[in-house]
């Protein structure tokens, strides 16, 4: 399946500079947001949106056509 | 000698220039912890009830914790407290840099100081001495003239300077207190009352560092912190600072703009971190950012401050004057429908310079934006300025007549909600302020339980006094540890997250009494969490403190904030939020739709109150409450204040 994916914020680094934070992956087989971030590398904390809806749990299961937003929180500035 | 302190605070009386110095008991530190919470008990025993904000009898003290000074990230903040120029209710700001550890090393914990100059001074405090210093020569010279001009004249490349810029002196009601040029204590015009008492600067130098008493410990702490870097993400906060999360907010639909009438900026982009850093941080031409483009605070790993500069043009800006926050590039940005990043930079190099909150600044600016878009305003009220959404070369013009209190900006120099007052024609509708201070970039229809709490901070709308609604889920963990355990829903404005509005504001309080920063010490995503806040402490003091001692402190520096505010005769009445955000649905983007039910947000009001055991009718914190924080005293000593709470 076909899962979109952009990362935001300080995110854009796991990704080359080209891309500007966003991919689109392709995962066999019956795929979790957890395992999306480790085919993207991600090993920190993280909010993972899925397709303009609510946070998802890591344990969340993807489909075919996804749009993945992935974001660190920062709550100040 | 104290470990982690110096035991010493300095009372300065500008009025007399009598200076003495002050030796409290360690029950003294152990209760407060410094910072804000010091400066409360000083501001609360010496200020009259009914002061005038700009008069001689307001106190203003500038408090370090007991941490401060010591060599790890995250410890080098200082915090002004006085009766704010802006809200009239009590006033506080933080700040970080290089100056906190050097007013620790200069020998002093803090600095009190009242009644008035009759010419302008400036306080040099080295080497456990102080003495004021006539500053004739430089009232009026902005922030980096007047760094350049001591440390020449005082032979010292390396004293830290905290002053006023000229608009400080123009008492304007959001002026700041700089330090390096490009560090603000910003909110609430800590920096008017300074420039109303005639006093231009505070200078330090010193080399008693603080000792520590578990040096071993803290060096485990010190490592742990570097190593966790990484994987807490703070090495990527760290490059693209705070500005990173923009477009994050704005995905989220939180984005303030079009003045709080959207959450979503279809040029986030244009003004997000990552754009910041790549295109704009000094060094980026090179790809040489990290060296050039960043800085940082005493001792603090992370560098997460920005450094610009615009070599020429309508918007040439000097690096000595920094770069912008997120708060910064939405409040010039997105708030004013500005997406031009070179004219954000210069006007937060004015705001720098001229010594102002790029905040309060920015977000009045967006205010009268609107009150223009309404067609309350005109060319004829502006002088001419036409000051429509997007109107980058308006919003710097304007940033720089407000410094200077010339033209349109001298009545914008007084806040957004004075400046309504004194315009009239329903502009009011418009103001999006709490206790007539400016709201941040965070928006209380996206995260609800930051809404009571913009409502009800005793200083006006913050966003560094609570963790924010989405902390609660994503880090269980760290909530854990504060007795948070029970995660809601986004948007859900009941019981359980008045709940953990109040404990993470116990919490942020308490940090901002031990005056450490709120990217490292705190609730959620930060490098070191509340458990490693209380080790630190140990670590440094060699006490024996645990969370509930830690949160107690917070505690402790709100209820007396909020007997402040109730000894001015001020209460629930004030704690409210901007009409808008109750009457107008936000358009665009995933908050569109979103807005505040007024009668489920009075409800969740009044939870709050209870769970603070403050009266529900008046908004007054209990007797009962303030005795059992061992503030009995802050009654017994002040009238106005025992006729109202009970």
């Amino acid at each position: 399946m076909r899962i979109h994916v952009e990362l935001m914020g300080p995110l854009v680094d796991f990704l080359p500079k080209s891309q500007r934070g966003q991919t689109t992956l392709t995962l066999s087989g019956e795929a979790t947001i957890a395992d999306l971030l480790k085919e993207l590398k991600i090993n920190i904390k993280v909010v993972v949106a899925v397709n303009d809806d609510e946070e998802k749990e890591l344990e969340h299961v993807l489909v075919d056509g996804d749009e993945v937003l992935v974001f660190t929180l920062i709550s100040g500035g | 000698m104290p470990y982690g302190y110096t035991g010493k605070i300095l009372h300065v009386n500008l009025t007399t220039s009598e200076i003495t110095v002050e030796e409290p008991a360690e029950e003294f530190y152990r209760t407060y912890m410094g910072g804000s919470a010091m400066g409360m008990h000083y501001v609360l025993k010496e200020t009259p009830a009914g002061a005038d904000a700009l008069g001689p009898e307001n106190v203003l003290a500038l408090c370090t914790g007991v941490v401060t000074g010591t060599p790890i990230s995250g410890q080098s903040r200082l915090t002004s407290v006085a009766k704010s120029p802006l809200t009239g209710c009590i006033g506080d700001a933080q700040g970080g840099g290089y100056f906190p550890a050097e007013m620790k090393f200069s020998g002093f914990d803090a600095v009190i100081i009242k009644g008035k100059s009759p010419k302008p001074v400036y306080l040099w405090m080295h080497r456990g001495e102080a003495e004021l210093k006539d500053a004739a020569h430089l009232w009026g010279l902005t922030t980096g003239d007047t760094e350049d001009k001591l440390k020449v004249e005082l032979e010292d490349k390396r004293i830290e300077v905290l002053q006023i810029g000229p608009a400080g002196e123009n008492l304007v009601r959001f002026a700041a207190l700089i330090s390096m040029s490009n560090r603000a204590n910003g909110r609430t015009g800590m920096g008017a009352v300074m420039g109303s008492k005639n006093l231009k600067a505070v200078v330090v130098r010193g080399k008693q560092k603080p000792t520590i008493a578990d040096p071993e410990t803290f060096k485990k702490l010190q490592k742990w912190g570097t190593a966790n870097l990484e994987a807490t993400g703070m090495d990527g906060f760290g490059k693209y600072g705070t500005p990173g999360v923009t477009a994050p907010q704005n995905k989220s639909g939180g984005l303030p703009t079009f003045n709080f009438n959207s959450g979503t900026f279809d040029k986030a982009e244009e003004i997000d971190g990552v754009k910041l850093y790549n295109e704009h941080l000094r060094g980026h031409e090179k790809d040489d950012q990290n060296r050039f483009g960043r800085d940082t605070c005493f001792s603090c790993s992370i560098k997460c401050k920005r450094v610009t500069e615009i070599a020429e043009g309508p918007f040439k800006t000097d690096a000595k004057y920094g770069g912008p926050e997120y708060e910064t590039t939405s409040t010039f940005g997105s708030y004013c429908g500005i997406s031009d990043m070179d004219a954000i930079i210069c006007a937060n190099a004015l705001c720098n310079m001229h010594g102002m909150d790029t905040i309060s600044c920015g977000a009045t600016i967006a205010w009268a934006m609107e009150c223009w878009a309404e067609g309350k305003l005109t060319a004829e009220d502006t002088g001419g300025i036409e000051l429509t959404y997007g109107n980058a070369e308006a919003m710097v013009k304007m940033t720089e007549l407000i410094a200077k209190r010339e033209g349109f900006g001298k009545i914008l120099a007084e806040g957004s909600r004075k400046a309504a007052e004194i315009i009239g024609r329903g502009t009011e509708d418009y103001l999006i302020t709490s206790k007539g201070q400016e709201a941040p970039a965070h928006m209380p229809q996206v995260k609800r339980s930051l809404s009571i709490i913009y409502a009800t901070n005793p200083f006006g709308a913050d966003h560094e006094s609570s963790e924010h609604d989405p902390g609660y889920k994503a880090y269980p963990e760290r909530m854990k540890y504060i007795g948070l355990t029970n995660p809601q829903e986004k948007l859900a404005l009941n019981k359980e997250m008045m709940r953990f509005a109040m404990v993470t504001q116990h919490l942020s309080s308490a940090v901002d009494s031990l005056s450490v920063c709120a990217f490292i010490f705190g609730a959620s995503f930060q490098l070191y969490g509340a458990d490693k806040l209380v080790e630190v402490v140990n670590a440094v003091t060699g006490w024996d403190t645990d969370i509930t001692e830690i949160l107690a402190v917070g505690e402790r520096r709100l209820n007396m904030m909020r007997a402040f505010n109730s000894r001015e005769g001020i209460g629930r009445e004030a704690d409210t939020l901007s009409k808008k955000m109750f009457k107008r649905p936000l358009e665009g983007g995933r908050s569109d739709g979103y807005v505040l039910d007024e009668k489920e947000w009075e409800a969740a009001l009044e939870d709050y109150y209870r769970l603070c055991d403050w009266n529900v009718e008046t908004g007054h914190p209990s007797l009962k409450k303030l005795e059992s924080l061992g503030l009995g005293w802050v009654v017994a000593e002040n009238e106005a204040l025992s006729k109202v709470v009970s």
